[in-house]
């Protein structure tokens, strides 16, 4: 039976680390050359601890499948349900707890080598991305709106420190605008919560379910959901509110944009979904798709338009983000089991390749190489960083034998099956797109005669994390059953009815 | 399973070769395929001891959830696919030694060729349809590094068309790929086939056409045919003889396998069905006439090949649109077989020139016969191959191709007009191919100090020559390993 403290203990765990190590961090400030060893230890203990902890929820939740699987906590007497906080373990969010510690694992471990250890900062910017892991944990962990709210704005709000971190006047201006859109969001959501509420008098996931299936006259469902999903819209970067994350994670240090890519972006496809199909699913409660199917196609064509355009090459990687975002829509709209499992394998995956994409320009970024003129002829001059961007890419364009291929080809097959063929065809052609800007970007780094032909020293620690991640995508390419099966539950647990 | 490891797990161990010695590298790409054609040939007898139809497969644990398996089969067209594939890819390593022996990075070019073999052969090999999508693609990584790094005048742009075009073919194959699954629950070719026939007609239609308009592309059929000449012309000899022979073959064979063979069953009673046919029929006509018209007025030495190429997959669709009948679909499997050998031939030899005079303009050329004795029976005879003269190859599988035309106008009388059409066309691919012999290796001598090639060369042409006039006079080695596979 998994208590209480099962379910708080990895968001315990991250939260406790992260407040811990500032003064820590400060301490041992004195000791300047160990303070690497020391963030490694640091680092070390911070996901062992968190990873027994995420664990042995997850063996726990495998072994005693709990009958009811929420968990409340009542603050206030029982006729205010809204001071009460609950939360609920089901398969999916034992998933993510786990891809989300693991990449995080991966991401921290890049920048704590990526960001200068003597900033007077540091220490905080590591304990910002404990922290976020943590809320994002919760987010996934929590069994009711509000719940889910704070977790969800909480990280949201942290994931704006990770980009004012380098602190120039360009950071500053995409921080501002960031905040600005996840206000507006934020004020979106909750508006669309407080008509919830007055419709269901809950917010407890189940309960608002049945409250609503059993609801007649559905005006007041539509504005609410207009508003709740277009708040979650703007966070996860849909197309008609996009323009934040170009701006973000360009201006973002590499090691935030990888982080916040893998995990702010994936966390927000979860909001969405549990939303949008745990408790909104269609047909019975309300029928969204052919709305939802619209923004997916928007996102893909701009998406990959805007990339199209794009020379500097951080700003082209977040905009296959925005493109990523329009994939992970077509999946989640087309509401079928194999739909969903698209969405979780797109999740992990395009966090990986985002992730390991942004690593790999942040290290080329550190030698002054910005634009695609820059990158000409970099495949001879540093070899290990190209080839781990270039696999990037094709992974991106679904080339198999890499995991991309296998989410692509999820994502479309589930689209028509949905009857949603034309969204497919968008889906492919704007695919093929995305594989022309991406090879263009190939061409570049391998197709052409370097100026000057010195191999340049690439960071060996920074290749560590790149590197895994890669290892990651090959094999999740060619044996993609690893996580497929983990996601097998999730799908028998949906709310479907077929 | 061992024609597949095989390959794979030499990739690296080339690269490492290859960066001591390339010589080393290419002959132990050649060594491979050697062992995996005598691997394939140990199954000649078993395909041909079974009556009809039988198929030897493997099958291991993949991604049950996708409904995909490891799952290896042959049979009679992918085993004489398979075994060209490997013939024509043993002379290209033999070919390059010499050939690219000046080029740098070689241990990356044989590690690619060798990973482009594992694409290759796993296409014919394979009944299962994401396995096969998987070894369909891996194809277009290792072309477009070889094409880019290792052509002429603005290779990567070449590249990048051949790459752009052939991905946007392969994501509709992808799409069709998902539709079957999603209709039929499983991505086995033969299990999709009798799941489909039950299956609704609309949709089946839509994937039919979303899979041939796939593989079309890569076959290069006229309207999606724009990367060939480029692609084909800038490629080093050794892996435009690849492309030409079997590359596009790929295509073909695909259609074969998966449109006509797993897809169509459901529509063959159908009109649509017999529209697709016609449509095929003149889309086989369209590019016969259009790359041999192309290919007589061409003057650069390899874009006259690479049009001949699309006027040859004219006929092989010709030959598909003619779908019911035994000896049709026999001989124009025959003649992808074929094909591959002569056309294989024809760029080895037109790369010997281009190598050894360092032009490829063929008005600039003259006489060469003389000074390049081995080079021009080489070019002669896969010229002549090329346009349908006996003794040589493709004479058969071309004769047998309007053998079953003839028989097909006893029983619809719309195939009159194509057959007749055809056969003009067979006249304007014997015009260009005397055109080229008669500017390249007759008349006055042009150029001095042209010499023959070298060794290796010689010996990857002297082995596709043997071979292109031995199938000419005894095809029946590989007609009796097509013809134990029932096509209707």
């Amino acid at each position: 039976m998994i208590g209480i403290l099962d379910t708080f203990l990895p968001i315990i765990c991250f939260v406790l680390f992260s407040i811990l190590t500032v003064p820590i961090g400060k301490a041992i400030r004195r000791g300047e050359n160990r303070k690497t060893a020391f963030t490694l230890g640091w680092f070390l203990s911070v996901f062992v601890a968190a990873g027994i902890s995420v664990a042995s929820l997850a063996i726990k939740y495998y072994e005693y499948p709990s009958p009811r699987p929420f968990l409340s906590i009542t603050l206030a007497s029982e006729s205010f349900a809204i001071f009460s906080t609950t939360f609920l373990i089901d398969a999916i969010s034992i998933y993510l707890a786990v891809i989300f510690t693991v990449i995080g694992a991966v991401a921290f471990l890049y920048s704590i080598f990526y960001i200068d250890p003597s900033d007077r900062l540091s220490e905080r910017y590591y304990s910002v991305m404990l922290l976020i892991i943590g809320c994002i944990i919760g987010a996934a962990f929590s069994g009711d709106l509000l719940t889910l709210f704070i977790f969800w704005e909480a990280s949201a709000a942290g994931s704006s420190f990770l980009m004012l971190y380098p602190r120039t006047s360009k950071s500053v201006h995409a921080t501002l605008k960031y905040l600005v859109m996840i206000i507006i969001a934020s004020a979106f959501i909750v508006y669309g919560l407080s008509i919830v509420y007055s419709i269901t008098g809950t917010l407890n996931f189940w309960a608002v379910k049945q409250a609503l299936i059993a609801l007649d006259d559905k005006h007041l469902l539509v504005v609410a959901f207009i508003f709740i999903a277009a708040g979650y819209a703007i966070e996860a970067a849909v197309v008609p509110f996009h323009m934040w994350l170009p701006d973000a994670y360009t201006a973002a240090p590499a090691s935030s944009s990888a982080f916040l890519s893998a995990l702010i972006d994936q966390g927000s496809y979860y909001v969405l979904l549990r939303v949008l199909i745990y408790i909104l699913t269609p047909p019975t409660v309300l029928n969204w798709t052919v709305m939802l199917a619209i923004f997916s196609a928007l996102t893909m064509i701009v998406g990959n338009l805007l990339a199209l355009t794009q020379n500097n090459v951080k700003r082209l990687i977040a905009n296959v983000c925005i493109a990523d975002v329009g994939y992970n829509l077509a999946a989640i709209t087309s509401v079928t089991p194999l739909g969903i499992m698209g969405n979780l394998y797109f999740f992990l995956i395009g966090g990986i390749t985002t992730a390991l994409s942004f690593m790999a320009v942040g290290i080329f970024n550190r030698v002054k190489l910005n634009t695609l003129d820059d990158f000409t002829g970099i495949g001879r001059k540093m070899p290990f960083t190209s080839l781990a961007l270039l696999l990037g890419a094709f992974s991106f364009a679904g080339i198999p034998p890499l995991a991309g291929f296998i989410a692509k080809y999820l994502v479309f097959t589930a689209a028509i099956e949905a009857n949603l063929s034309w969204l497919a065809v968008v889906g492919v052609l704007t695919s093929v797109i995305q594989t022309a800007y991406l090879l263009r970007l190939i061409t570049c780094m391998y197709g052409k005669t370097p100026m000057g032909g010195t191999r340049i020293e690439e960071p060996k620690r920074l290749l560590v994390p790149i590197f895994i991640l890669v290892t990651a995508i090959i094999v999740l390419g060619i044996y993609p059953t690893i996580v497929l099966d983990l996601i097998e539950p999730v799908i028998q647990q949906l709310p479907l009815t077929p | 399973m061992l024609t597949l490891l095989l390959p794979t797990l030499a990739v690296p161990i080339v690269y490492l070769i290859g960066k001591r010695s390339a010589k080393a590298a290419a002959i132990l790409v050649a060594l491979i395929a050697l062992a995996d054609i005598t691997l394939l040939l140990t199954m000649v007898p078993v395909v041909l001891d079974q009556a009809t139809g039988h198929v030897y497969i493997e099958s291991y644990y993949w991604i049950p959830v996708l409904g995909s398996s490891f799952t290896l089969f042959v049979d009679g067209v992918s085993l004489s696919m398979a075994i060209m594939t490997l013939i024509l890819m043993l002379s290209a390593a033999l070919f390059s030694i010499d050939y690219m022996q000046q080029k740098e990075g070689l241990a990356e070019y044989y590690a690619l060729l060798t990973l482009l073999f594992v694409g290759l052969v796993g296409v014919f090999v394979t009944s299962n349809l994401m396995l096969f999508y998987f070894c369909w693609e891996l194809m277009l990584v290792p072309l477009y590094f070889i094409i880019g790094g290792w052509g002429y005048k603005e290779p990567y742009r070449a590249a990048f068309k051949f790459f752009i075009f052939t991905h946007a073919g392969a994501v509709f194959v992808l799409l069709g790929i998902g539709a079957v699954f999603m209709v039929t629950g499983s991505l086995d070719m033969f299990q999709a086939q009798t799941a489909l026939l039950t299956a609704q007609q609309d949709l089946v239609k839509w994937i039919l056409l979303s899979l041939t308009g796939g593989f079309a592309v890569k076959m290069a059929v006229v309207p999606v045919h724009m990367w060939l000449p480029d692609a084909h012309s800038e490629a080093p000899a050794p892996i435009s003889a690849l492309l030409s022979g079997v590359v596009i073959g790929a295509g073909a064979y695909a259609i074969l396998r998966v449109s006509l063979g797993t897809v169509f069953p459901a529509l063959a009673s159908t009109e649509f069905g017999t529209q697709f046919l016609h449509g095929l029929a003149a889309l086989g006509v369209i590019s016969a006439f259009f790359g041999s018209l192309i290919a007589l007025v061409e003057n650069d030495i390899k874009r006259i090949i690479a049009y001949s190429s699309i006027a040859h997959m004219g006929y092989v669709l010709f030959g598909f649109s003619l779908f019911p009948f035994q000896e049709p679909m026999a001989g124009t499997v025959l003649h992808l077989v074929n094909h591959a050998a002569s056309k294989g031939l024809f760029f080895l030899s037109a790369g010997t020139i281009m190598k050894q005079l360092e032009i490829r303009d063929i008005r600039e050329m003259g006489g060469l016969a003389g000074r390049m004795p081995c080079t021009a029976t080489a070019s002669t005879t896969s010229a002549l191959s090329i346009a349908g003269v006996p003794p040589f190859a493709c004479f058969i599988s071309e004769f047998l191709i309007f053998v079953g035309a003839f028989q097909a106008i006893n029983s619809n009388s719309f195939y009159i007009l194509p057959t007749a059409l055809m056969l003009i066309a067979t006249v304007l691919s014997l015009a260009y191919a005397l055109r080229y012999i008669h500017y390249i290796f007759l008349g006055p001598v042009r150029l001095e100090g042209a010499s023959d090639a070298p060794l290796f060369m010689k010996c990857a042409m002297i082995l596709l020559v043997a071979l292109v006039i031995v199938l000419g006079i005894w095809p029946s080695f590989f007609l009796d390993l097509i013809t134990t596979v029932e096509f209707a």
